[in-house]
């Protein structure tokens, strides 16, 4: 027979967009330390459904720490108190008995809350869409061998590429600003052959999508690093400052 | 000309300038400094030190007038950025913790260079109404720099106003030196623990530097 805690929890609630929200506050009793945090609030939404009440809304697909959808600010760390860890991965036996817990949306402009514990962050698509990609001939693959990457170019470009775009970096800094997820994006395909080519355009269209969409700027504060799941460090922004310098200078202007 | 500047009007550009603008003062302060140091030569050194600048007078014009750019550019984008941020998160945190570990040494200060961005140039403006407008109410008549320098620096007003502006200055440096190469790109795993030290001492020698000036005068 496993522990179980009793605890308080202060969720954000929101109906819509538009509407007002404040956060409301629950008491659950008998949580196993062997449930993940997601598991808690399926537990609390069953008790809300029974009452008549309305569940609280959080996004969440895989449960393995590999989709990127599911994240909120738990106690005001992002994802939780683990580094490294997607909110799905939190289990509960990192909490007390008795603890109260905090629970609140990504807070940017750029991600408006849809409700309670959901956000908008379609803006990281839009600023994919101005840039993050490779343009390729369609028609059969090309043979395996016929572009050869460094293993140490691969290994850079794969840590950057773990990069899940859950928000959570948006959610840490205090300027709400996405110069993490956009230098990993910039990253992942600057440092590959196949990305060569539009590597200056990508740089500009990418900043200015990131610009018109209001995230903040970069003050070096780094809280993006320790918040990041996927472990993106922040030597991708320093890349991404120095692809921008570049671009800026010694390419044809977008 | 246009790509430029609308490069450097985003986020990233701005950055740039900030940096560049930032450490082209600290190339000043340097300058500075060093004259100042003079003062603990001996008088006539540092009478002489001031007059010969001061005989360079299209050369001082053209330094003032890029020193002048150099600040305006540096406190306008400050405010520009800040407003950004803070439009960037338009409802805050009802509860907010720091997941970094063991916060380095320069990490936390980011959050204070607006104030002791404000406390330097309080201090600047009053070491300019102190030594090149010599607007305050000292007996500025025929002394010479080295005499006027220590009539100021012993009046207690001066000497508050001037420490903390040192302080205020070490503050700002211990972030703002590192901070500017990473936002040129210029922070690469190899170099960025010598970078950041390079910082700390950096921020330390200067507000140390400038703050003794202030203890020297008092045992005058």
């Amino acid at each position: 027979m496993s522990e179980s805690l009793d605890l308080t929890l202060k969720v954000w609630r929101q109906a819509s967009h538009d509407a007002q929200g404040a956060f409301r506050t629950y008491q659950l009793s008998g949580i196993s330390i062997d449930m993940s945090f997601l598991e808690m609030l399926d537990v609390l939404n069953e008790h809300l459904i029974n009452r008549g009440e309305e569940p609280v809304a959080f996004d969440h697909d895989c449960r393995e720490g590999i989709c990127g959808t599911c994240g909120v600010v738990i106690n005001g760390q992002p994802h939780g108190p683990d580094t490294k860890t997607t909110t799905c991965q939190l289990h509960m036996r990192r909490f007390k008995n008795g603890d109260t817990i905090v629970i609140e949306p990504w807070r940017a402009s750029s991600f408006p809350v849809v409700k309670d514990l959901v956000v908008d962050r379609s803006a990281f698509d839009r600023i994919m869409q101005a840039g993050g990609y490779v343009s390729v001939n369609t028609g059969n693959a090309p043979d395996a061998n016929a572009v050869l990457v460094p293993g140490r170019d691969q290994e850079k470009a794969m840590d950057a590429a773990a990069c899940i775009g859950c928000g959570a970096c948006v959610a840490a800094c205090k300027n709400a600003s996405a110069m993490l997820f956009v230098s990993a994006k910039v990253s992942q395909l600057a440092i590959l052959p196949q990305g060569k080519p539009e590597r200056a355009e990508r740089v500009l269209k990418m900043v200015a999508r990131m610009d018109e969409e209001n995230f903040g700027s970069c003050t070096n504060t780094y809280e993006c690093e320790a918040a990041c799941p996927a472990a993106i460090s922040v030597t991708n922004i320093a890349r991404l400052n120095r692809e921008y310098f570049k671009a800026m200078l010694v390419s044809d202007p977008v | 000309m246009n790509w430029l500047v609308r490069a450097l009007s985003s986020s990233v550009g701005k950055k740039f300038v900030m940096a560049i603008t930032g450490l082209l003062l600290c190339g000043f302060l340097v300058v500075h400094l060093a004259g100042n140091f003079l003062l603990y030569v001996s008088p006539e050194a540092y009478n002489e030190y001031a007059h010969k600048l001061h005989s360079q007078e299209q050369l001082l014009m053209v330094a003032e007038v890029g020193l002048f750019a150099l600040f305006i550019f540096h406190i306008y984008l400050a405010f520009s950025l800040t407003r950004d941020n803070q439009q960037a998160r338009n409802v805050s945190y009802a509860r907010r913790e720091t997941k970094i570990e063991v916060p380095g040494p320069t990490r936390r200060i980011s959050n204070w260079m607006m104030a002791t961005g404000f406390v330097v140039l309080g201090f600047l403006i009053l070491h300019l109404a102190d030594f090149k407008f010599e607007a305050r109410s000292f007996d500025y008549e025929g002394k010479e720099p080295f005499d006027k320098a220590v009539m100021i620096l012993k009046n207690p007003v001066t000497m508050g106003l001037y420490l903390a502006g040192s302080i205020a200055l070490w503050v700002h440096l211990t972030h703002g030196f590192s901070s500017a190469f990473q936002s040129l790109g210029l922070l690469h795993p190899k170099i960025k623990c010598t970078i950041e030290w390079i910082g700390i001492i950096f921020a330390g020698a200067i507000g140390i530097g400038f703050g003794s000036f202030v203890v020297w005068a008092m045992i005058q």
